[in-house]
This record gives structure tokens, sequence and C-alpha cells, in this order.
């Protein structure tokens, strides 16, 4: 489903992601983990072509990433960590519109609406009443949680989706997810909630630095580096585990 | 089977309406609803319209004349509002993360803006040619054929000018580079707006000169080639008018920009704003604030005489805070410097053309002073609003009692970062006008102005700086603050010029000091007491 050779992302003289290779069968949930600034964020935009890679190359659903990017953009469902909307619109009008740039009839696009609606718990008046920018941002990420799958993409990518959500809807998104991996859907999820990564994702790549470090299963990867959790893994292999060293220190230092 | 939605039809409609409501809805509404577009258009398009009834002032003059009149009035007009929303429609950059991992062409996209911008653009050219277009049916000699054919020039006009705005911002990215193109909107947009300054000077040259378009441009004549709107009048002048060389030169030339602008904006440089709309999305590689620039506000905020007015810790954090805005953020620096261009390069066009002696050199003086106060209010009201305002909430739980401290590190921001300089630059002019010097008494009028002028609420309150959204710096009631604002400082300069005209500038002073004094003492107790207002 997803190829990746030597994905290379440079910006002036910094390399935000260096020769990132891996590939994902479909059907897969895939954490993709890092600490602050490691690249995530850069690999899933390049992957959804919304940055062009320096160098390398990416398979989409079987079409190149560079040659043919609306294609791959025609396959994938994105939804940015920013949850950025466009505020001045109902929410309504907001996925009416988004439903229009995939080519989604207007009578199925409402009964999609309607399906998301019923699932996030959202009343029609609100969607349509309201603008955006006076949701709550649970609501908010809601809509734009919705705008990344109402047109059923093969491919979904997730930053940080479960931001803003109360536990009720987390509980509810996490199910999703489950099920739509189930139904074949291929899901890269990022999150630096790492145990919700371990108990919902079938295998984990982290990254640092645009460099990857690991890649597997997170029961194989804890088993493998005797870690415990994967949040202990984690911190091993990206350099934190002075945290809670420093977290003693600097509160002592701080009130005295 | 179901008929599939139509991507471009959706791109329209979205830009249309975003266009028309603003990007950012937050603080608009207690309830959220869409507020309504009507009154705001309507509003809009009266204030246009409004501006278009100095075409009967120029009805009588040669066909030429009157068509150059209204060109040139409508590219100016339209420059300001393609310039000032160009940067915020062709880059925005939450925009990326909106729309950039959609299956949409970069063609696509561009387009359906460019079609919103050009079709907002011809409902402002309806409303200001309106006046104009009525009253050329009623007396020109061809009216009804005057009325259509300036409908189609005009259209053009506005076609050549959002495609000259879109290209120069295409050519910008494409030899310049991400790293400096947001400095370059910020002076590209300036610039644009100075050139559609100068531009609305046609008329007033043509009208002094008592034009009549020569048979064929010659060396006196040829500086019509480089006014824009002189093109279209040609067209009209070809179709309606006495159609001569010259007029058909012209027109040729009108319909070789506008086709050349248009393609290579609409067409050839297409895949560079794909290039530019994704590069706005990205948040490394950005080139770092510059370090000389905080260097020097840091050696400027500690040193005499700034760190004599900035004591006062919530003072210089608001000075601080302002500064860092007017030259980094971009979203301020497009409203801001070309908002003030046209009033930084009025008083200097002032000063270039007034060729009528003493008594016409002292009535651009007395202009000067009015736009002397003008600036800082301008400068000001502006600096309210960003795209971050929701960050002014720091401003209330702290433990501030009210605005007070802040308003006044963000008004002296203003003074030494944008009233200075012009200040500087002004007195560098006169001086390369050597004259009596009694005349720059006029001056001082402005100056004891100033601090008054400054220190005026925008509005029902003092409002500190960067905590209003960003939407609402283009709100009529706005235009309507600014619009008084002028009145007022003309006034003043009227009365110091008529003081200067009868011997008594001096008297006038010392009232005008006795009086600005009092409203400086009575403006600063009144801010000093002002407690936060209710946030909605």
């Amino acid at each position: 489903m997803i190829q990746l050779h030597a994905l290379t992302k440079r910006f002036g003289t910094q390399v935000a992601v260096d020769s990132l290779s891996f590939q994902i069968p479909a059907g897969q949930i895939v954490g993709l983990l890092g600490p602050n600034g490691a690249g995530k964020s850069t690999t899933l935009k390049m992957l959804t072509g919304m940055l062009t890679p320096s160098s390398g190359t990416a398979t989409l659903c079987g079409h190149d990433l560079l040659t043919e990017t609306v294609e791959v953009k025609r396959k994938v469902g994105f939804v940015p960590e920013s949850g950025a909307v466009y505020e001045s619109l109902t929410g309504l009008e907001y996925l009416e519109m988004v439903a229009a740039l995939y080519g989604i009839p207007p009578d199925a696009a409402r009964a999609r609406i309607c399906q998301f609606l019923a699932f996030f718990d959202l009343g029609f008046d609100t969607l349509s009443d309201k603008l955006l920018g006076a949701f709550s941002k649970g609501m908010r990420r809601k809509v734009v949680i919705t705008a990344g799958l109402l047109h059923n993409p093969p491919l979904v990518f997730f930053d940080e989706p479960l931001d803003g959500l109360d536990a009720n809807a987390a509980v509810g998104f996490k199910a999703l997810i489950q099920s739509l991996a189930q139904d074949g859907h291929t899901i890269i999820y990022s999150s630096h909630i790492l145990d919700v990564v371990e108990r919902v994702c079938d295998r984990v790549i982290i990254i640092d630095k645009g460099h990857l470090l690991l890649d597997g299963s997170p029961e194989e990867l804890v088993a493998i580096h005797g870690s415990g959790t994967l949040e202990r893994l984690f911190t091993d292999v990206t350099g934190g585990q002075e945290l809670e060293r420093r977290a003693q220190d600097f509160a002592k230092t701080f009130s005295q | 089977m179901k008929a599939q939605a139509d991507p471009h039809a959706a791109l329209h409609r979205l830009f249309l309406t975003l266009f028309l409501r603003g990007r950012s809805a937050r603080g608009r509404t207690k309830d959220g609803s869409p507020a309504s577009l009507h009154r705001k258009l309507f509003m809009t398009l009266l204030l246009y319209a409004a501006m278009g009834c100095l075409a009967l002032y120029f009805v009588r003059q040669p066909l030429f004349s009157y068509a150059a009149y209204l060109h040139a009035m409508t590219f100016a007009s339209m420059g300001l509002f393609v310039a000032g929303s160009a940067g915020e429609v062709l880059f925005c950059r939450e925009e990326a993360d909106i729309l950039d991992h959609r299956p949409i062409a970069p063609r696509a996209l561009l387009w359906a803006k460019v079609r919103v911008m050009v079709e907002v653009s011809l409902w402002l050219a309806g409303a200001i040619n309106l006046v104009g277009l009525l009253a050329g049916l009623f007396v020109l000699e061809h009216g009804l054929r005057f009325v259509f054919v300036h409908a189609a020039s005009t259209t053009l006009l506005a076609l050549f000018t959002a495609g000259s705005i879109v290209l120069v911002y295409q050519l910008c990215l494409r030899f310049f580079g991400r790293k400096r193109l947001e400095s370059l909107l910020t002076l590209t947009q300036m610039l644009v707006a100075i050139a559609a300054v100068l531009a609305g000077q046609l008329p007033s040259m043509l009208s002094n000169a008592k034009f009549s378009l020569p048979v064929s441009l010659s060396f006196r004549t040829g500086w019509l080639a480089f006014f824009p709107p002189a093109w279209f009048a040609g067209l009209d002048d070809v179709l309606c008018g006495q159609s001569s060389m010259a007029s058909w030169l012209l027109a040729l030339l009108a319909l070789a920009f506008t086709a050349m602008v248009a393609w290579l904006a609409f067409l050839r440089l297409t895949q560079d704003h794909g290039k530019g709309f994704q590069t706005m999305g990205e948040t490394q590689g950005l080139t770092p604030a510059s370090r000389a620039g905080v260097s020097l506000l840091n050696r400027m905020v500690n040193r005499p005489p700034l760190s004599w007015c900035l004591r006062d810790p919530v003072t210089r954090a608001s000075f601080l805070l302002t500064a860092a805005y007017l030259l980094r953020d971009r979203d301020v620096k497009l409203r801001v410097y070309p908002g003030l261009a046209p009033y930084l390069i009025l008083p200097l066009i002032l000063i270039f053309k007034v060729s009528g002696g003493l008594r016409g050199r002292s009535f651009a003086l007395a202009l000067l002073v009015a736009f002397l106060g003008i600036i800082p209010i301008v400068a000001q009201s502006l600096l309210q609003h960003s795209q971050q305002w929701q960050a002014s909430d720091i401003f209330r739980t702290a433990p501030i009692p009210g605005p007070a401290k802040l308003c006044d590190g963000g008004r002296q921001a203003v003074m030494v970062l944008l009233v200075l300089p012009v200040l500087v630059v002004i007195s560098v002019v006169l001086f390369l006008f050597p004259g009596d010097p009694s005349r720059w008494m006029l001056l001082v009028a402005g100056f004891i102005a100033m601090p008054v002028a400054a220190r005026l609420p925008l509005g029902t309150s003092w409002v500190p700086p960067l905590s209003l959204p960003a939407e609402e710096a283009k709100s009529t009631d706005r235009g309507f603050l600014l619009f008084f604002t002028t009145a007022a400082s003309m006034l003043l300069a009227g009365l110091a010029f008529a003081a200067q005209s009868v011997g008594m500038l001096k008297g006038f002073l010392l009232v005008e000091a006795v009086l600005a004094a009092v409203a400086y003492v009575l403006l600063r107790r009144a801010l000093s007491k002002q407690c936060w207002a209710a946030i909605d």
C-alpha cells in the first residue's frame, strides 16, 4: 500500500527527513513516533503530497508520489495536527465543500456527513447553523476527522487526532480506526500518547532527527529491548532517560 | 447515475464566501451564527459609489480625459483593494493544511482565487463608475455606446489589475524564493499601493493642463504611455471618441499588456503559485528573526531617551511586542505598511507637485500638517488587529488594572518605528526645497496635534495592540473612523493655513498648544482610569 525508498526532505542545509525507507501493507495500523522535531509531520506532509521530497521516491496505492500527486491525494485522507478549518464557514458548508473537492455528489455527501454526525453525536442544527469559529476544540476536531474520512480513502494519515476529543469520543475514535483497518484501510497514526499507540497499532515506526530508529510490532520491540512498556522503550531510544531526574532537580531549584 | 460535484464550482463558492465573510469568525458574533453579508457589502459599495460622484466634475471634459479620470479612479481603488487582499487570498498560511492534501491542481486553485478577486473588483468598479456612466449616458455625444464600451474596458482593466498583482507575486516567488517571499510580499503591496496612488494623480494632471488627446503621442505627451489608466481610456476614445493615432496606440497597449499579463499570471506561472502555496505550509527552514534587528531594538530600549520613556515594565513589554510584530509578523506587515503607504506618499507628491509659488507650497505644507496627525492614528488603528488576537488574553490574566500601559507601549512603538522615520524623510524633502523658513512654522501645528492624535481612542474605548481579530480591520466602521479622522485633520490644516494667510499663525499655534495640552491631560487621565472592557 505504501512504499518509501530513501525519502529525504531538506530545508536549506537542515535535513528534516533523511533517507527514510519502509513498506506498509494494506489493512495495517502503523504508529509513527518520534520526539518533537523528529520529522514525523514532515514525513506525513510528504506522503500526502503537501511537501515535495528533496530526493527519494514513494508509491502510495500504486501511484507514484512525485508524478501522480493528484491521484495520490485522491486516495489519501489526512487529519492534520493543526486542525485548521475555514472558521467563517458553518460545519456543514465546510464538509460539503470538502466533499465537492473529491467529486462526491451533494446527496451522497449529505448522507455521509449524517453518518459521521451520528457517530460523533453531533447535532445537525449545530453543524448547519454555527460558524466553525464558534465550535469548541473537540467539536472542531470531529469536523476535521470527518473531512479527512468523508471520501472513504483507502489510506488515512492521522497527526495527533485525539487532541481536543473528550474521553468518550476518543474511545469511539479508537474503535473506529480499528474497524477501518479490519475493512482494509491502511492507517498511519502519529501521536505522542504512547499508551494509545501501544493499544491501537499493529506496528510502530520510531524516528528521530529524520532517521528511522526502530520498526516492528509494539510487543516485539518492547520484548527485544526489555523495556516493559512502549513509553519506556521510546524514552530509552530517544534519549529521554534523564527527564525524571531533571524534573526533580528543576522542582527543587525553582521553589528555592 | 448521480451527477458528480464540480470541484471548481466548490472552490469558487468557497473563496467568494471567504472573501465576503472574512477568514476568521472568532469573536464576531456571540452565538456564532453567520453574520449578514448584505449590510457590509452594501455599505462598501455605497462608499465607492459616493467616491464615484466626483466624476460629475469631469464630465464636461473631452471624452479621453473623462474616461481617463474614471479609469484612474477605478485603477487606484481596485489596485489598493486587490493589493490589500491578494497576499491573504493567494498565500494564506493556514490554508495549506486544509487544501494542500486535497486532489486539486495548483492552476485550479489559483484560478478560483483570481476569479473571485476579479469578480469583487468588478463590483467595486461598477460602484465607482455608476455615477460616471450615468452622467456619460446623458451628457456625452455617444452616451449609450460609451456605457457599453467603458464597461468592457473597465472589465479589461480589472483583469489587468488583478493579473498584474498576481504576476508580481509569482515573479517574486520565482526569482527570490521562499525565504524572501514574506518580506517581498510586504514590499510589493506597498509598491502597488504607491503605484495606485500615483496613477490616481492622472486626472488632476489632465485637468490642470485642460487636456485633449493629441493626434499622435509626442515627446511632450509620451508620458501617457506609462499610465495604465490612459491605455484603457484610449480604448474608450477609439470606439466612442476621436479615434486618433494616439488613442489607437494607447488602446493597443491596453490590449497587449492585458493579454500578456493574463497569459503570464494565469497560465505560464501557475506552477510557481503551487510551489509558493506549498512552501507557506512549511514550518522548518524559515529565516530566523533578524539578529541585527533584535539586538538594535534591545539596545534602543536599554538606552536613553527610550529607556526613560519605557521605565514601566508593562509599557516596555508592550513596546517590544508591538515592535516585534511590526518587524516580523507577515499579517501585520501586510496590513500596516501598505495601509500607510498612501499616507506616506501623498505628502511627498504634494510637495513635488505644487509649483504655484509661496502660497501653493504653504498649502502643501498645511496638508502635511494634516498627514502628521493622521499617520499615528492610522498606524495604531491597523495595529490593534492580529491573527493571534486571542493571545491577548494574557493581558487580562496579568495583574494589570486596564489597558493604559499596554496602549502606551504600543503607541511609543508606532512613534519610534513609523512616525519618526516619516518625519526624517519629510524633513529631508523639505530641506531640498529651500525657501522662507517661516513657512515651516505651519508644521508646528502638526507637531502640537500629534501627541493628542496619537492618544485618541479609536472607537468607544482604548484597545491594547494586537488584541482584535484581523478580520475586523476591514470593517466599514473603521473606514468611516478614518474618514472622520482625515476630515478633522484637514480642518486643522485648513485653519492653520488660514491663520498664516492673515498673519495670525503664532496666535493660532498658541491657542492650539493650550487646547492640545488640556486635551492631552484629559485623555491621559481617562486612559489611566479605563478598566478592562467586558469580553463578548
